[in-house]
């Protein structure tokens, strides 16, 4: 497997109660993120997306399959192991936003780092994150005064600010105009990039997945890919080889 | 649907002779499945009927033995037909797919092969997906002019019309699941059904 890739699923399945009845979610999902890119699943309501990224990011532990993060396989690590590592290399991009009304959302991107950081440098590098996704004016304002785009760039920031090697953000488009979110897209595409990131996201809507680098859907449990360029077997969604070196 | 009003509009937003009308048509609008011959055809009849002209040729490459390319432009009554399009009212695509032919005259035996069909043409429906995706180091962030957005809603009109079709095939496939199943089912017990 190439240094590159950042998450790798293999053949993972997993299944929920619903009463008597057991239903499987996913069934032998196959999926790669490498470094600089951006791979888009969309599904419909209740095909697993959700249940698909708290996999991917280490949130969920899979019945069957393996999921590896740096070639790490999440479920020989130790809690402790686990939780370092979901701390530091994995971002979540929540849309929930601060527990308090009152936090300013400089402080409210610091937070991820205030064990480890003085408030100062944290704040810093809060102001930064917020620059970089292009919501530094939202700085001193708090949750509720910001616009739907707002929030989700606010979001993104909050999950970059340690400087992940994987983001996953699910459904980050929600709410916003077509403007918005071409804007959004954009931006994650762009830091996948520049920042040599990994980006899993989740879309209920197919136009959303336009800036991704790869795309897959859902359905039954099962990963379809692209026709054409693509190994039907096993679901695997593959990355051609590129023979790109990461940036120095 | 007919290339001439797209070309009419192309040589209107711009003049430009076969080859580049060709490219410019299948950038703007390649999943309309516009033939490129079409353009010539199309620049025929618009020639005709006096609704662009020659406004010059472009030189053939100096390394080349080719013929000077005819340059097109419209013509004021081309202005004046192209308007008239623009305020007509649009047809609505005529619904026309060998799938629901299939659907419509299958059997119980059928149905394994129609999963296959429905998962292919899912896989076909995101292989166009991706190929309409932004191209790397195109746009960033958000369109200001107006071309970039008229285009970029006729791009989601074309994705929605995608995802329209997988939920419709991801659904059928779900039911026709069920039902190749039970069908399978009552033949082991030796009462299937027609």
């Amino acid at each position: 497997m190439s240094s590159q890739v950042r998450l790798a699923l293999e053949k993972v399945g997993k299944s929920y109660w619903r009463g008597p009845h057991e239903t499987a979610v996913l069934k032998e999902i196959s999926l790669s993120v490498y470094a600089g890119e951006c791979v888009a699943v969309w599904g419909q309501r209740g095909s697993g997306k959700t249940t698909l990224l708290k996999v991917a990011a280490g949130l969920e532990a899979p019945e069957s399959g393996t999921v590896r993060f740096k070639e790490q396989d999440l479920g020989s690590m130790s809690r402790s192991a686990l939780v370092r590592l979901l701390r530091e290399e994995i971002g979540w991009a929540r849309r929930a936003g601060p527990e308090s009304d009152e936090l300013e959302m400089l402080d409210y991107v610091a937070l991820p780092l205030l064990k480890r950081q003085t408030l100062r440098r944290a704040r810093r590098r809060s102001a930064a994150a917020l620059s970089r996704v292009g919501v530094g004016e939202c700085s001193k304002g708090r949750w509720e005064d910001l616009t739907d785009g707002e929030r989700t760039l606010v979001s993104i920031a909050h999950a970059m600010v340690r400087q992940p090697s994987l983001l996953v953000v699910d459904d980050p488009t929600a709410n916003l105009d077509v403007l918005q979110r071409e804007e959004v897209m954009g931006l994650l595409r762009s830091t996948a990039e520049r920042d040599w990131l990994g980006v899993l996201i989740t879309v209920p809507d197919m136009p959303s997945m336009v800036h991704a680098h790869r795309i897959g859907s859902l359905s039954d449990g099962h990963l379809l890919v692209p026709s054409g360029n693509l190994p039907e077997r096993d679901n695997v969604v593959e990355f051609p080889a590129r023979g790109r070196a990461a940036p120095g | 649907m007919s290339a001439k009003n797209a070309v009419l509009g192309l040589v209107i937003e711009r003049p430009g002779y076969g080859y580049d009308l060709a490219r410019r048509l299948e950038a703007r609008f390649g999943s309309s499945g516009f033939a490129p011959t079409g353009v010539y055809s199309a620049l025929d009849q618009l020639s005709s009927e006096e609704l662009v002209r020659s406004a010059g040729a472009r030189p053939g490459a100096a390394n080349e033995r080719a013929a000077p390319r005819t340059i097109y432009e419209a013509t004021p009554k081309g202005v004046d037909r192209f308007e008239d399009w623009m305020l007509d009212d649009s047809s609505l695509a005529p619904v026309r797919d060998e799938l629901y032919m299939k659907i419509a005259l299958s059997r119980p035996h059928n149905l394994s092969r129609l999963i296959e069909l429905t998962q292919t043409q899912e896989q076909g429906c995101l292989a166009r997906m991706h190929r309409l995706r932004q191209p790397a180091g195109s746009l960033q962030g958000r369109p200001k002019a107006w071309s970039e957005v008229a285009a970029l809603l006729v791009r989601d009109a074309e994705i929605k019309q995608l995802q329209a079709r997988i939920e419709w095939l991801q659904k059928a496939r779900t039911i026709m699941r069920k039902l190749s199943e039970a069908h399978q089912r009552s033949t082991a017990r030796g009462d299937g059904i027609a």
